[in-house]
């Protein structure tokens, strides 16, 4: 396919999709100064490298790109090159307008097919994921090949098939960055950078499925592995997590106790108090008593 | 019906079982908790994780295997990791985590120590190796490098002690943890005062002594309904996990023990204690006048894991257990000694019997002809080597006519017929149950009166499964770990001048820490 560019609100091709932002293929036979400088934009970037091999700054960090290899930009990141330099080669990209939330999560919008939890789980992924490129990842291209095709070719169901393909992406960039980060040779280490999210970030009404997206497994196998490893299931762990930083917390006289229940992720001080209880034989208030500090 | 409740505090988690009067295991559970490595050389544990795993897992099991056959549980007995030190204040709330035997934040306190002539009158006095494990080292540790943290110390646990202190409100310790802290006269079963003066401490910071047998107190009231166990259910002290496993495989005179987990050692039981100029082994009590003495190594199974998840194939994403099984399946396609192929495990540097924290991992003879299943082989042989090393020191004070081998990676099958061949002794071991957990079993039977004496009771153990060496494997063994031995001392020079090379063109490596905003 020849180089173009769509842009909503320019390119009549785009009109029925007012979530995509830019498409684009670009072609580039010699090197050109001052025409990829670092920009920030609203939308959710994908390049993918069909060509050549592209020296690129995201969030002022410096990656390089091969053939098959997916740029994946955040919504309000930098992304470009130094001095607007772009190398010859060729690749493809889209930009996806997409919902950011106030905690800094990203949620697809009405056209997705994705359900409202599992939109939300790619979202939270995409936003927690520390390494902005997914390498050999040749399905990327396959898929953006496929929108270009139904964009051009408006055949029957096309607007359905490309709404289709966006979510595909999506999906597979998810899949593919989790898997990344966890090659599936280690679950002691995987096991403990979970650890370390959900301590973190205690406070958030966490779901088997969030956390198995997290380590790149689907539920089943992750409770096997987590249950085969820690005697837990990752419920039951994570409330554990839960009860012993609510105890160090409840050492401190600053904080009341509704607050502990909620940092550490109960939905209310009842909650807490009941669960508390349950293990530890203690009123939460009571183990207060018993072990202040400033007693 | 009775039965008895051993709770095991490890380094990787808490295993609990149950057992019958007859030392038949009825239930078990396990709980993990994780080590946190904040910074290099640092190996830390949160003590309310585990209590709360404890908690939680002992109310698992009672709630879905003992309440329900309405069995009466006799007593709950502790064993644990040796070596954790873990500060508290005024009102038994720790200050920081706790620090594990991992932890090698008092690294240059230890080789000071170590070459003057106090270290070598402190190890024959506490039977403690001078290492950065030691919590003598730790408090001297923090002595120096946090001052305010020493300051506010009312008292120097063990995780055990905080445990059994936040059941039953004392602060207790028994005497195979106490031998283990360097700080404590193996000889008149005391503290030591030259220690706790080079530690900087009174013994009012320490908590009691108690012999193994003892009883901690009784469970808190509310513990008592939380856990659903009446008021008189005996809280068992216990002991530490090597001693433990020693008498779970009734280890008597003329055996030793070798357990092979993630780390390993070797161990005999006996009257007297293995004197030792150049300080390879330790020394630790299991009750006045019975020592497990022996010698530790930093590379067991975990050197297996390594090659495992670096060099196995994962068909099954995440399943380490599968990838070792086809790996030791292409090791046994090669004969003893893979023909020539040596490998020296220290990748994580090593105690007994060299004792250098410098040495680092080799192969060494590869030849054209070797092939990948060689090196598989060459591996594991050469992490037994390094097991049999340790035997031999031994041997030099012991004569050690059998084997008993425990833990998870001695116990695979193809590594227990290899101890038996390379030390050319039978080998016996015991399926199912674990002999940490057993040893408590026999430990609470004794304090019931089952047995007159641990003495008694490590003589009823009985280990069905033996394992005959071969004596032609024997000899090709033999043959190469001459060079074995050689080479983990020759290489002494380089070993040093790596390891400085390494940390001089180490890139600093950043803690993974995402800034996570949700």
């Amino acid at each position: 396919m020849n180089q173009f560019v769509l842009q909503q609100g320019k390119s009549p091709e785009l009109r029925l999709f007012p979530h995509l932002l830019e498409v684009g293929i670009r072609k580039n036979g010699a090197i050109q100064l001052n025409t990829f400088s670092a920009t920030k934009t609203e939308a959710l970037r994908l390049y993918y490298i069909i060509d050549g091999k592209y020296e690129w700054r995201i969030d002022q960090q410096p990656y390089l790109f091969y053939p098959g290899d997916v740029a994946v930009v955040m919504p309000g990141i930098s992304f470009g090159s130094d001095n607007g330099v772009l190398e010859i080669g060729s690749f493809t990209w889209i930009h996806l307008g997409i919902q950011q939330l106030e905690n800094g999560h990203i949620l697809p919008g009405k056209w997705s097919g994705l359900s409202e939890n599992e939109g939300a789980a790619i979202g939270k992924i995409l936003s927690l994921n520390s390494s902005p490129v997914c390498t050999g990842f040749t399905d990327a291209g396959k898929i953006l090949k496929g929108i270009h095709a139904e964009l051009f070719g408006h055949e029957i169901g096309y607007q359905a098939r490309i709404n289709h393909q966006v979510d595909e992406l999506l999906i597979q960039v998810t899949r593919h960055m989790t898997k990344q980060s966890h090659p599936g040779r280690d679950f002691p280490k995987t096991f403990m950078r979970l650890e370390e999210v959900l301590r973190e970030n205690l406070s958030h009404q966490w779901t088997v499925e969030e956390m198995a997206a997290l380590v790149g497994m689907g539920t089943t196998l992750f409770t096997e592995r987590v249950k085969s490893f820690s005697g837990f299931s990752p419920i039951n762990y994570l409330i554990n997590i839960r009860i012993s930083e609510a105890i160090k917390l409840l050492k401190r006289p600053d904080i009341s106790v509704t607050d502990i229940a909620l940092d550490t992720g109960f939905y209310s001080s009842q909650h807490f108090s009941t669960t508390f209880k349950k293990l530890t034989g203690f009123q939460p208030s009571e183990f207060r008593k018993n072990h202040l500090r400033t007693k | 019906m009775k039965c008895v409740i051993t709770i095991e505090l490890g380094t990787n988690g808490i295993r609990v079982f149950a057992f019958d009067l007859q030392g038949r295991v009825i239930a078990s559970m396990k709980g993990f908790y994780p080590t946190f490595h904040a910074e290099p050389d640092h190996s830390e544990q949160d003590p309310e994780q585990i209590f709360i795993t404890t908690l939680y897992v002992l109310k698992n099991l009672l709630n879905e295997h003992i309440h329900p056959k309405k069995l009466k549980v006799y007593c709950i007995c502790f064993s644990a990791a040796m070596h954790s030190l873990l500060a508290v204040d005024k009102n038994g709330n720790p200050l920081g985590n706790a620090i594990t035997w991992s932890d090698n934040r008092a690294k240059q306190e230890a080789l000071d120590l170590r070459a003057s002539a106090l270290g070598k009158k402190l190890y024959a006095a506490t039977g403690t190796p001078i290492h950065p494990m030691s919590p003598l080292l730790k408090i001297a540790w923090i002595r120096s490098r946090d001052a305010e943290r020493f300051k506010l110390t009312s008292k120097f646990l063990s995780i055990k002690s905080y445990i059994i202190h936040q059941l039953t409100g004392e602060y207790l310790m028994d005497y195979s943890i106490a031998s283990a802290t360097g700080l404590l006269n193996i000889h008149t079963v005391t503290w030591e005062a030259d220690a706790l003066k080079y530690a900087g401490i009174t013994s009012a910071k320490l908590p009691g002594l108690a012999p193994v047998l003892a009883t901690a107190g009784k469970l808190k009231k509310a513990y008592q309904q939380s856990l659903g166990l009446a008021a008189d259910t005996k809280v068992l002290i216990g002991s530490s996990d090597g001693c433990l496993a020693t008498l779970g495989d009734g280890v008597k005179e003329g055996n030793a023990t070798i357990t092979i987990e993630d780390s390993g050692a070797v161990r005999v039981m006996g009257p007297t204690v293995l004197q030792d100029d150049q300080m390879r082994f330790f020394n630790y009590l299991l009750t006045e006048g019975c020592y497990v003495s022996g010698g530790p190594t930093n590379n067991g199974g975990n050197i297996f894991d390594w090659f495992a998840r670096q060099f196995g194939e994962f068909s099954n994403p995440f399943d380490i257990e599968h990838s070792m099984q086809q790996l030791i399946e292409e090791a046994a396609k090669v004969p003893a000694g893979s023909d020539g192929l040596l490998f020296l495990p220290y990748l994580l540097g090593e105690r007994a019997p060299i004792w250098n924290a410098n040495a680092r991992g080799a192969y060494f003879g590869l030849h054209i002809k070797h092939e990948r299943r060689h090196v598989v082989r060459a591996t594991i042989e050469g992490i037994l080597y390094e097991i049999y090393s340790i035997g031999r020191s031994l041997a030099e004070q012991r004569n050690i006519k059998s084997l008993s081998v425990n833990g998870s990676f001695g116990t695979l099958p193809f590594c227990t017929q290899m101890i038996a061949d390379m030390f050319n002794r039978p080998v016996r071991l015991r399926q199912q149950s674990h002999s940490v957990s057993y040893g408590a079993w026999l430990l609470s039977a004794t304090e019931m009166g089952l047995y007159p004496s641990l003495d008694v009771a490590a003589r009823t153990v009985e280990l069905p499964d033996v394992y005959k060496p071969d004596k032609k494997r024997h000899a090709v063994y033999a043959d190469y770990f001459g060079i074995f031995e050689k080479l983990s001392h020759k290489l002494f020079d380089e070993f040093e001048a790596i390891g400085k090379l390494q940390q001089k063109h180490a890139v600093m490596e950043m803690p993974v820490k995402q800034k996570i905003k949700l």
